[in-house]
C-alpha cells in the first residue's frame, strides 16, 4: 500500500498544512494547463502510476514544458508510459501537471522505522533532488529520535547543524518539517519521503519550503489509515482480484497472508507458517500458484473460505493440491484440514470433479484426527494423495509435491480425470 | 531515552543469559487469558512450566478460573486487581488483539513496577503502536520479545512463557541439550528443534522472535545473552529478509545461519512492509552475505557442498540445518548430545492411490508413524470403508447431479451419455460402487442378476402378474414384486455379506478378485459356517451349483466365492448373492469409496435388479429351469443384462447387436438429478424410513417409492415420441427402420408434416387454446443461436453415425425441424432433443413386431415405459443408496412456511 507523486500527495500534506506544489489532476482542461503555465513559468508533466515505483527521472519520464503545446505533446506522450524498475514493471493511466517551483536550494527528507535503531528515524540533507545514495555521508544526517515524543524542532536543527545546512533554510525547515512526523505517524504510514522539498523564497527573501514530490507507504494492519478517507482504487494494482478477495478475510486471528506467484502455475500450496511459506515458495519455483501463510490457527469457519476463494481462482489448473507446514504450536491441523477438506468437497459438488493429487506435510495439535479426516475427504472424492508427518524433511515433501506434479503433466492428470469423470482431460 | 540496562549496550537491555529468558522464577499474567488462543495455550504452558502463571487478565470475567492441569489459574478484569489481591508477577504475556496490545503493555508497565519481560503473541500489530511500545519499553527497562511470536521456552528449565512453543506436547521437542534457537519464525522454532533432535542435538532456550517491523528481542540481543549462557555451545539462527537485524553482529559461539526468502526479490511487484521502499541491501542474498562474510566460508552449505567453518555455516534449507550443526560442531570438538533419533527421509504416513499405477519414484509405501501417532493412525485404519457426514438432504444428492448448462445428468462423476456406451452390467453396480464395473464384475453381476430373473414358484410372480391383471402401469406392476422383496427376505444375505467384510476387513486382502490371496488364517465358526449354508428346505435349489458353475464358465474370479466353497458346505444361493456383491464392493470399499453400509446392502439391490426385470416379463414364461424359453444354464453362463431386457421386452434372444440401442436407452435414462419425481419417491421413502437407523429402512419399500413416482407423465411419455412417429409411419410399407435405402422422400413427409403443424397452430391461436407440443422437439433452451442442438442428442447420433448405424426415425425428426422452421411454425430451427432419440430408438426396436401385428399401441406404451423403468431404477439406487447413507430421518420434509393453502 504505496502512494507516490504530488496528485494525492498534495492532498495528504494538507491535512498537516505541509505547502505543496500546485498541481492538476489528469482530467484538466488546456485552459487550466495554460493558466498554470502563466502562473508559474515552468511546469512538470509526470505519469501517474498506481503504487510504488522509483526512479521515474532516470528513465525520462518526467517531462518538462514552458508552453501548452510542449505540456500537450509531453501529455500525450507520457499518459500510458510503461516503466520498469527491476522485476517490477507500471503502466501510467494518465499525467499530472506540476507547477515548477523555482528555488536554489532543494532537501530530501524521509522518515521510517529504522531496524538499526528500533526507532523512527528521520534522513534529512540540505542536498536533495537527486538519489539520496549519490551523496556523502557527511552531508546527510540519520537521526532517530523518540516515538513518544516525536519529531521535535531542536531534532530538526541539530540535524541541520550536523550537516552544515546553510542559515537560510534552517529556519523555515525546523519550523515545517515536524508536521511530517504527525502525517506519518497519526495516518498509518510505515515510511514517508519528500524529494525535492523546494525552498521557494517569498517576500523579504523568507525561504518556504513546497514539496514537489511524495512517496509514502501504509501499514495495511493499521486502521489509521482509514482516517485519509483515499479511495480504493488507489491500492488496486497492489492486489490482484484474488488477493482482494482473501485480504477481506484478514483478521487478527489467523494468517491470511497470501499473494500470487504464477498464475499459471500447477501446485496450490497453502502453507502454513512464515517460515514454510518461505520455504515451499522458494523450493516450488514456478510450479507455485499463490505464496501463502495461513497459520496462527485460524478458526474452522475462516480456513474454508479461505480454501474456498483459492479453489475457485486456481484449482481448475492445478495438478497438486499440497497442504504444507512444519509442526504447528498451535494451530489446530484437525480444525484446519476439517475447513479446506469442506470447502474441496463443496467445490466439487458447485463445478465438479477437478483432477488433483492431494499432498500433504504437517504436524501439530490433532495431527491424526486432521489427516483421517482429510484422508476421508479424499476417498470420498475418489482423489490419491500421500500424507507425511512431521518426521519427514520439510523440503523433501516439497521436491516429493514436485515429482507429483511432474507425473501429473505427463499424463497422470489424464489417469485420474478418468478415474473421478472429470470432464476435461489436459 | 532508555533506562540503563547492561552496561556497554547502547540502548536499554535487561536479559544477560539465555538462562535468564524463561525460568523457573518467572511469574506470569497473561493478558486476554480467556481468548481462543490463550485457553488453547496457556494450560500446556502452565502444565509444563510447573505453575508459573499467576493470574489471567479477561475484562468483565473476574472470578472465573482457566481450569489447567497443575490446577485453576484465577482471571481478574485488570492487572490491578489482581495486585491488589497480592499476586505478584515480573513477566507479562499479551495475548490482546492488536488494537489493544499497546494499551495492554502500557498498563503492565504503568501499575508493576516489578515487571522485567514481556512477551507480545499478538500478530498484525500497528507498526505506529509497535514503535511507542518500543519507546514505553526502553524507558522503563522492560525487555519485550515479539511481536507476531510464539513466545520463549527453555528445555532447561522446563519452562515455556508465552505462545506454543512445542505444540501441545512441548516434551517431545523440547529436549535439553547444548543449542540455542533463535528464529523468525515461530512455526520453525519447533520444527528446527525437532529436526536437530534427529541428529541427535538437544536445545537450551528457544526464542521465536517474531518477524514485524520491530523485533523487540533482535539478534544483536540474543547474540549477547548468548555469550553469557554457559549451557550453550552453539545456536542456530533462522533468518527472513528485510531489517539489519543481524548485519555485523558478533555472536562469540559457533552459529548455523538459515536464511531463507531469496525468492522475494525475485516477484515482480514490490510486496510487504517499508523495507520494500526506503530499505535496499537486506535482501536474503545480502543477509547470506553478512554470515557468510562473518563465518569466512566462502559460500553455502548442502550436502553436496559443506562448507563450513569453526565459526559457523550458511543454510537455504532448514532440512540442513542438522547437518551443517554437526560439521561446524565436529572443527570446533564437540560431539552431540545425544544419539539420533531418527531421519528426515520422506515417510507417508497416510496414502491411497485411488487404483493408479504410480511410478516407482513417486509410489512411496506408507511407514509406521512414530508413537503415538501409529496407534492412532491404525486405529483409523481399522476403519474401513467410508464415513460420511450426515445432513439434511431434501433436492440435494451426493450421487448424482446435472448440469444446467448442458441438461447433462452425473451419477457419481458418470455422465448418463457416457453411460449410455457402456454394457449395461458395468453400470448396474456403478451407483452402489461408485465405479464402472470391470469384467470381472461384468462377469460376476451377469450371473448374480440373472440367477434373481426367473421368478417361477416366487410369490413375487404371483403378486406382479395380479398386478398385471388388474390394469395396472408397468411401475405398478414393478411395484408388487419389489413388496414382496422384503427384510426377511434378504436378511440372510446381507448378514453373509456383512460376515464376509467382518471377516476380510483386517486380512490386508486389497482386490475381490485377486485369488492368489491366501485366506487360509481366516477362521470360521461354526455360526457363520450355518449362515452360509443351504438349508434342508433348499435342496431342490439348483440355483447354487448352477452359479459357481457359470461363475466358472465365465472365468470369473472371486475370493470369496473361493472362500465359502473352501469351506465344505452346499452354500445357499445368499451366500453366493453376497460373495459375489462382496467381490464388487470389495475394492471400492478398501479404497474409501463407498461405505460399509453401502457393501452390506448391495445384495438388496442385486435381488430387487433381478426380480423387477423379472417382474415385466409375463408369468407364462416364467419356468422351472427356463425363462421364455431360455435354459438356465445359458441365461447363467452366457446372458448379459442387456440380453435379458431384451428378451423382457421382445420376448426374444437378441442376435448379434440387437440388443445394443436398448442398453443405449438404459443408459441415457438413468437420472434427471435429485429434483426429478423419480427421485424425490425414492428418497422420500427413506427419508419416512429413517436413514439415521440405516438397518430399519426398507430398500425395497425405497424402489417402490421411485415406482409409485413414475407414471404416464412421468416414464410413460415416452411414448408420445413414438406416437407421432408411428401417425406418420403406419403407412408407408416401410419395412425396415434401419436401411437407409427405405425409399422414402422424408423431406416431402416433414413438409406435409409441418404444414399440417402450422395450421393447426393457427387454429389454436384462432380460438385462443393451447398450443400442442411436439414430442421430442425441444425450445431453444441451448439459446441465442439461429439452429439449436441438444448436446445430448448430438452426442449419441455421432455415435450412431460413426458406427454407420442408421435410423429412419431419427432422421425423420431432423427434417421436422428443420420444416417448422422452413414453413414459418418456429422461429428459429428448435433442437431434436434426447427424447426423440429414445423414441427413434425403441421403435426401431420394435417396428417389425409392430407391423406383423405381433405388438398393439398398448404393447408398444408399455415398452416405452418398461425401458424409463430400467434405467431409473438403476438411477434410483443411487439415490436411495445416497440417501441412505447421508441423510437425516424425515429430512424430505417441507417447512410450514414453504407451503401454500390454495381456494
Amino acid at each position: 500500500m504505496q502512494i507516490t507523486g504530488m496528485l494525492y500527495g498534495s492532498r495528504l500534506l494538507r491535512h498537516v498544512g505541509f505547502p505543496a506544489t500546485e498541481i492538476l489532476g489528469p482530467g484538466a482542461s488546456e485552459d487550466e494547463i495554460r493558466d498554470l503555465i502563466e502562473r508559474h513559468q515552468t511546469i512538470f508533466i509526470k505519469p501517474l502510476f498506481k503504487g510504488g515505483i522509483g526512479k521515474k527521472g532516470k528513465a525520462g519520464l518526467i517531462g518538462k514544458a514552458q508552453d501548452l503545446k510542449t505540456a500537450l505533446a509531453e501529455k500525450e506522450r507520457l499518459y500510458f508510459a510503461e516503466h520498469r524498475h527491476g522485476n517490477a514493471v507500471a503502466k501510467a493511466n494518465g499525467v499530472t501537471f506540476e507547477a515548477g517551483v523555482p528555488a536554489e536550494h532543494e532537501v530530501y527528507f524521509s522518515i521510517t522505522d529504522d531496524t538499526r535503531y528500533r526507532a523512527p528515524t528521520m534522513t534529512l540533507t540540505h542536498k536533495g533532488g537527486i538519489e539520496i545514495e549519490e551523496l556523502d555521508k557527511s552531508e546527510i544526517a540519520t537521526v532517530p529520535f523518540d516515538a513518544l515524543t516525536g519529531l521535535k524542532a531542536f531534532v530538526v536543527a541539530n540535524a541541520l547543524s550536523d550537516i552544515n545546512a546553510s542559515k537560510e533554510v534552517i529556519s523555515p525547515l525546523v519550523q515545517q518539517l515536524p508536521k511530517l512526523w504527525e502525517l506519518m505517524h497519526h495516518y498509518g504510514m510505515t515510511t514517508l519521503e519528500l524529494n525535492p522539498i523546494r525552498m521557494r523564497p517569498g517576500k523579504g527573501g523568507r525561504l518556504t519550503p513546497v514539496a514537489c514530490d511524495f512517496k509514502c507507504g501504509f501499514d495495511r494492519d493499521d486502521p489509521r489509515v482509514a482516517r485519509l478517507g483515499l479511495p480504493d482504487h488507489l491500492f488496486a494494482s497492489d492486489i490482484s482480484a484474488f488477493e482482494q478477495e482473501v485480504n477481506l478475510l484478514r483478521t487478527h486471528q489467523g494468517q491470511s497472508d497470501v499473494f500470487v506467484i504464477n498464475d499459471q502455475g500447477t501446485i496450490l500450496a497453502p502453507t502454513f507458517g512464515g517460515g514454510a511459506n518461505s520455504l515451499v515458495t522458494e523450493v516450488l519455483g514456478d510450479a507455485a500458484i499463490i505464496s501463502s501463510d495461513f497459520g496462527g490457527n485460524p478458526p474452522y469457519e475462516k480456513m474454508k473460505a479461505v480454501a474456498s476463494i483459492c479453489y475457485r481462482h486456481f484449482l481448475k489448473q492445478t495438478n497438486v493440491l499440497f497442504i504444507i507446514g512444519g509442526k504447528s504450536n498451535n494451530t489446530d491441523i484437525f480444525e484446519t484440514f476439517r475447513g479446506m477438506g469442506d470447502a474441496l468437497r463443496e467445490h466439487f459438488s458447485a463445478h465438479g470433479p477437478t483432477p488433483l493429487y492431494v499432498v500433504v506435510g504437517r504436524g501439530g495439535p490433532n495431527l491424526v484426527r486432521g489427516l483421517g479426516n482429510l484422508a476421508e475427504t479424499c476417498d470420498a472424492l475418489g482423489l490419491p494423495y500421500r500424507f507425511f508427518g512431521f518426521d519427514s524433511a520439510i523440503s523433501e515433501v516439497v521436491n516429493y509435491a514436485k515429482d507429483v506434479d511432474k507425473w501429473m503433466r505427463g499424463g497422470g492428470r489424464a489417469e485420474i480425470a478418468r478415474l473421478i469423470g472429470a470432464s476435461e482431460a489436459v | 531515552m532508555h533506562k540503563p540496562g547492561i552496561e556497554g549496550i547502547p540502548y536499554y537491555l535487561g536479559i544477560n543469559s539465555l538462562s535468564e529468558i524463561a525460568t523457573r522464577d518467572d511469574t506470569v499474567v497473561v493478558l486476554n487469558a480467556m481468548g481462543g488462543e490463550s485457553r488453547q495455550v496457556t494450560p500446556v504452558s502452565h502444565a509444563f512450566s510447573g505453575g508459573n502463571v499467576v493470574f489471567g487478565v479477561s475484562p468483565g470475567r473476574r472470578g472465573q478460573k482457566l481450569p489447567t492441569p497443575a490446577g485453576d489459574i484465577p482471571i481478574y478484569n485488570n492487572v490491578r486487581e489482581g495486585l491488589e489481591d497480592g499476586h505478584r508477577f515480573n513477566t507479562g504475556v499479551v495475548y490482546l488483539p492488536p488494537s489493544g496490545v499497546r494499551d495492554g503493555v502500557a498498563e503492565l508497565i504503568r501499575v508493576n513496577p516489578d515487571l522485567r519481560k514481556i512477551v507480545i503473541i499478538t500478530e498484525k500489530v500497528a507498526v505506529h503502536d509497535a514503535r511507542e511500545i518500543r519507546a514505553m519499553a526502553q524507558a522503563n527497562g522492560v525487555d519485550v520479545i515479539g511481536g507476531n511470536c510464539l513466545g520463549v521456552a527453555d528445555s532447561w528449565n522446563r519452562v515455556r512463557i508465552g505462545g506454543a512453543l512445542g505444540g501441545d506436547h512441548p516434551d517431545e521437542s523440547l529436549l535439553k541439550g547444548s543449542i540455542a534457537i533463535f528464529s523468525n519464525s515461530g512455526g520453525f522454532t519447533t520444527t528446527i528443534a525437532q529436526y536437530l533432535a534427529t541428529e541427535g542435538w538437544g536445545t537450551s532456550t528457544l526464542i521465536s522472535s517474531g518477524k514485524d517491523v520491530y523485533i523487540h528481542y533482535g539478534a544483536r540481543d540474543f547474540a549477547h545473552a548468548l555469550k553469557n549462557d554457559d549451557r550453550t555451545k552453539a545456536a542456530v539462527l533462522y533468518v527472513e529478509p528485510g531489517g539489519y537485524y543481524e548485519r555485523g553482529v558478533d555472536f562469540g559461539k559457533p552459529v548455523v545461519a538459515c536464511v531463507v526468502g531469496r525468492w522475494k526479490s525475485k516477484l515482480t511487484r514490490a510486496v510487504g512492509h517499508a523495507g520494500a521502499m526506503a530499505g535496499s541491501g537486506d535482501r536474503a542474498e545480502d543477509k547470506e552475505d553478512w554470515f557468510i562474510d562473518a563465518f569466512g566460508t566462502g559460500g553455502l552449505f548442502t550436502p553436496e557442498d559443506p562448507k563450513v567453518s569453526a565459526k559457523g555455516a550458511v543454510v537455504t534449507n532448514i532440512a540442513h540445518i542438522p547437518a551443517a550443526l554437526t560439521a561446524v560442531m565436529k572443527l570446533n570438538g564437540v560431539e552431540t548430545d545425544f544419539a539420533s533419533t531418527g531421519s528426515l527421509s520422506l515417510k507417508p504416513w497416510m496414502s491411497n492411490d485411488q487404483g493408479l499405477t504410480l511410478p516407482a519414484d513417486i509410489d512411496l509405501p506408507p511407514v509406521a508413524a512414530p508413537e503415538p501417532y501409529g496407534t492412532q493412525i491404525e486405529v483409523i485404519g481399522k476403519q474401513i470403508g467410508a464415513v460420511i457426514a450426515r445432513q439434511t438432504m431434501k433436492d440435494k444428492s451426493g450421487a448424482s447431479s446435472m448440469d444446467p448448462k448442458t441438461q447433462v445428468t452425473s451419477v457419481h462423476g458418470k455422465s448418463v451419455l457416457e453411460m449410455a456406451l457402456e454394457p449395461l452390467e458395468a453400470i448396474f453396480a456403478l451407483p452402489l460402487v461408485h465405479e464402472i464395473a470391470d469384467d470381472n464384475a461384468r462377469a460376476l453381476l451377469d450371473v448374480a442378476v440373472a440367477a434373481e430373473v426367473n421368478l417361477v414358484g416366487d410369490p413375487a410372480l404371483v403378486a406382479a402378474e395380479a398386478s398385471r391383471e388388474a390394469g395396472n402401469s408397468p411401475n405398478v406392476v414393478m411395484a408388487a414384486a419389489a413388496s414382496i422383496i422384503g427384510p426377511n427376505r434378504i436378511d440372510r444375505a446381507l448378514a453373509c455379506a456383512r460376515t464376509l467384510i467382518t471377516l476380510f476387513a483386517q486380512s490386508g486382502l486389497r482386490d475381490g478378485q485377486d485369488t492368489g490371496f491366501d485366506a487360509s488364517g481366516i477362521a470360521v465358526d461354526a455360526e457363520a459356517r450355518a449362515l452360509f449354508a443351504a438349508d434342508d428346505d433348499e435342496a431342490d435349489d439348483p440355483r447354487p451349483e448352477a452359479v459357481l458353475k457359470a461363475v466358472a464358465a465365465r472365468g470369473g474370479k472371486s475370493v470369496f466365492i473361493d472362500f465359502l466353497t473352501g469351506l465344505g458346505i452346499r452354500l445357499s444361493r445368499d451366500a453366493l448373492l453376497a460373495a459375489i456383491a462382496t467381490t464388487i464392493a470389495w475394492g471400492p470399499l478398501l479404497r474409501k469409496r463407498i461405505t460399509r453400509l453401502t457393501a452390506e446392502t448391495l445384495p438388496w439391490y442385486l435381488r430387487l435388479y433381478g426380480v423387477m426385470i423379472g417382474a415385466t416379463i409375463p408369468a407364462e414364461h416364467h419356468r422351472h429351469g427356463s425363462l421364455w424359453g431360455i435354459p438356465r444354464q445359458e441365461r447363467f453362463e452366457h446372458w448379459t443384462m442387456a440380453d435379458l431386457c431384451f428378451l423382457a421386452m421382445t420376448g426374444k434372444k437378441p442376435q448379434g447387436e440387437d440388443a445394443l440401442p436398448l442398453q443405449m436407452l438404459i443408459g441415457l435414462l438413468i437420472s434427471n438429478g435429485p429434483g426429478s419425481i423419480s427421485a424425490q419417491g425414492a428418497k422420500g421413502a427413506v427419508a419416512a424410513d429413517g436413514p439415521q437407523t440405516p438397518s430399519r429402512v426398507q430398500i425395497n419399500k425405497a424402489m417402490i417409492g421411485f415406482l409409485s413416482h413414475s407414471g404416464y407423465s412421468h416414464g410413460g411419455n415416452g411414448f408420445e415420441g413414438m406416437a407421432m412417429l408411428l401417425e406418420e409411419f403406419k403407412d408407408t410399407g416401410l419395412a425396415d427402420p434401419t436401411d437407409p435405402g427405405h425409399g422414402l422422400d422424408l423431406k416431402a413427409m416433414a413438409k406435409r408434416f409441418a404444414e399440417a403443424y402450422k395450421a393447426e397452430k393457427a387454429a389454436a391461436k384462432e380460438v385462443g387454446g393451447e398450443v400442442r407440443a411436439l414430442p421430442g422437439i425441444h425450445h431453444p433452451v441451448f439459446k441465442g443461436n439461429q439452429v439449436n442442438y441438444d448436446p445430448r442428442e448430438r452426442f449419441l447420433a455421432e455415435y450412431l453415425e460413426k458406427r454407420g448405424d442408421y435410423n429412419i426415425f431419427l432422421a425423420f425428426y431432423r427434417e421436422v425441424v428443420e420444416a417448422i422452421y422452413a414453413v414459418g411454425a418456429t422461429r428459429n430451427v428448435f433442437c431434436v432433443n434426447v427424447d426423440a432419440v429414445i423414441a427413434a430408438l425403441l421403435l426401431a426396436i420394435l417396428w417389425k413386431d409392430y407391423r406383423a401385428g405381433k405388438l398393439s399401441e398398448r404393447a408398444l406404451e408399455t415398452a416405452a415405459f418398461t425401458v424409463f423403468l430400467y434405467g431409473r431404477m438403476i438411477g434410483s439406487a443411487a439415490e436411495i443408496d445416497d440417501h441412505l447413507n447421508r441423510g437425516r430421518n424425515m429430512d424430505t420434509r417441507t417447512p410450514v412456511s414453504a407451503c401454500g393453502f390454495v381456494v
